[in-house]
């Protein structure tokens, strides 16, 4: 049987996700822009740059990355690793240089910092599943 | 050829400080710690695995992927039976035999094996008492089915799923050498085995998958039941700690299961209840999917109540 096909439309957040000054310097974090219970993208600051992805390894469909909580680098924090099965991307690239899904990229997210505030700069689409019978919710 | 089992899975890892604070989560006991290079946790029939520094040199090699395992113990009923795969894989590999008696190769795909008289404890523990209705009592009067403060212990090391670089040769090797049984196949997949001292539905399962991610996809320990792993794994969310996939209750050996992701960058399981086999099981062969993967699928909540006084 098919997975239902997702076609709930992104959504525009207005709220900002944090202050710069949150998030720690050479480490990353997750968010859940809407409220979907788990983190479905992740922040890296890298001095006054933030690289922002998808909390999702391009290895298997929904696959979570952090092997904790807002732990989305690995032990030398620089590269983002999948606490799935190790596999390891260039923190500015997105690009898979080790591990299951080689070559493959992770999904950006576009930021727009206004005021020392973070903001998405693009409707953004859900990154849970829908709820069974509840495709379009 | 009587293997019971993994005894222990060896691992080289990058940050042992945060794989020792996930295994202790987990719930397994630290039997061996040495700061700065590594230890030991073990379930309670003294299954374990050891994280060791990844570039430590009494490891065996890692496989050309980069994962992080680096040896795969089996624990087999008697000496007779050291010799015995001795006498097999000498023919066309490069067997050690150590002081211990134990034996070190690699398999067919270049995986280091270890085969040792098994190390685990006999146990004799509780097991997970159900009520059902129409039969007869499970539990008696007062006896109470939960606890919010359980132990939820793991009890023993169940199983390994392998991506596997070139799963005929690896199948081969593990069905025809090492005589493990076919209990199921997932037919875009691979094989659910159980070597021959073990009725447990799988202690291994293959993934066919590119040479470039060889090594293990995940590692489960048995918990008493489902209560336990539900309680262990709700545990580890309030930790902090990444679901990967479940709670649910899988399919082919009818095990509940939960996934989590962790920072010995594989996926460790919760498992429990799982299905026994002898060899009068005939194998299924299904297709892999969402529907025959799993019975059904939960996500963690926090905890909640319809209307507290003061909410």
């Amino acid at each position: 049987m098919p997975l239902a096909i997702d076609d709930r439309p992104p959504v525009t957040v207005t709220r900002a996700l944090c202050r710069v000054e949150d998030l720690r310097d050479g480490h990353s974090r997750g968010f859940d822009p809407l409220g979907e219970g788990r983190d479905t993208m992740f922040i890296v600051r890298q001095g006054d740059r933030l690289v922002a992805w998808r909390n999702n390894c391009p290895h298997y469909d929904n696959a979570r990355m952090a092997w904790k909580k807002d732990e989305f680098l690995n032990a030398d924090r620089d590269r983002i690793v999948c606490g799935a099965h190790g596999a390891l991307f260039e923190i500015d690239s997105g690009l898979c240089v080790q591990g299951p899904c080689l070559g493959d990229r992770l999904i950006p997210v576009a930021l727009d910092i206004r005021d020392g505030e973070v903001f998405l700069a693009a409707p953004y689409k859900h990154g849970m599943r829908p709820r069974p019978g509840r495709p379009h919710n | 050829m009587r293997i019971i089992g993994p005894d222990e899975i060896v691992f080289g890892v990058d940050d042992l400080d945060a794989c020792r604070a996930f295994l202790t989560d987990y719930g397994l006991d630290e039997t061996a710690w040495t700061e700065g290079k590594g230890g030991t946790f073990s379930a309670l029939d003294a299954t374990c695995v050891s994280v060791w520094k990844r570039d430590d040199a009494d490891l065996p090699a890692a496989l050309p992927s980069g994962n992080t395992l680096r040896q795969t113990v089996y624990g087999v009923e008697s000496a007779n039976v050291i010799d015995e795969i001795e006498a097999e894989l000498s023919t066309d590999r490069e067997v050690t035999r150590h002081p211990d008696g134990s034996i070190t190769c690699e398999d067919d795909c270049g995986f280091a094996l270890k085969f040792q008289v098994t190390k685990r404890i006999k146990t004799d523990l509780e097991p997970e008492r159900v009520n059902s209705p129409g039969a007869e009592p499970a539990r008696l009067e007062n006896q109470l089915g939960t606890t919010q403060d359980a132990a939820c212990k793991p009890r023993t090391l169940s199983h390994i799923v392998y991506f596997s670089p070139d799963i005929k040769k690896h199948e081969a090797f593990y069905m025809e050498r090492l005589k493990f049984v076919l209990t199921d196949r997932f037919t875009n997949v691979g094989p659910f085995l159980r070597p021959q001292a073990c009725r447990d539905h799988h202690t291994m399962f293959l993934l066919d998958t590119p040479p470039h991610m060889a090594g293990l996809e995940h590692i489960a320990f048995h918990m008493q039941g489902p209560t336990e792993l539900m309680l262990a794994g709700s545990r580890m969310i309030q930790k902090g700690w990444e679901s990967f996939w479940g709670p649910g209750r899988h399919v082919f050996g009818s095990n509940w299961f939960w996934y989590f992701n962790c920072p010995l960058m594989t996926h460790f399981e919760f498992d429990a209840d799982m299905d026994l086999h002898d060899d009068d099981w005939e194998p299924r062969f299904v297709e892999a999917g969402p529907q025959t993967a799993q019975v059904f699928l939960f996500e963690n909540t926090e905890k909640w109540f319809p209307g507290a006084p003061g909410d």
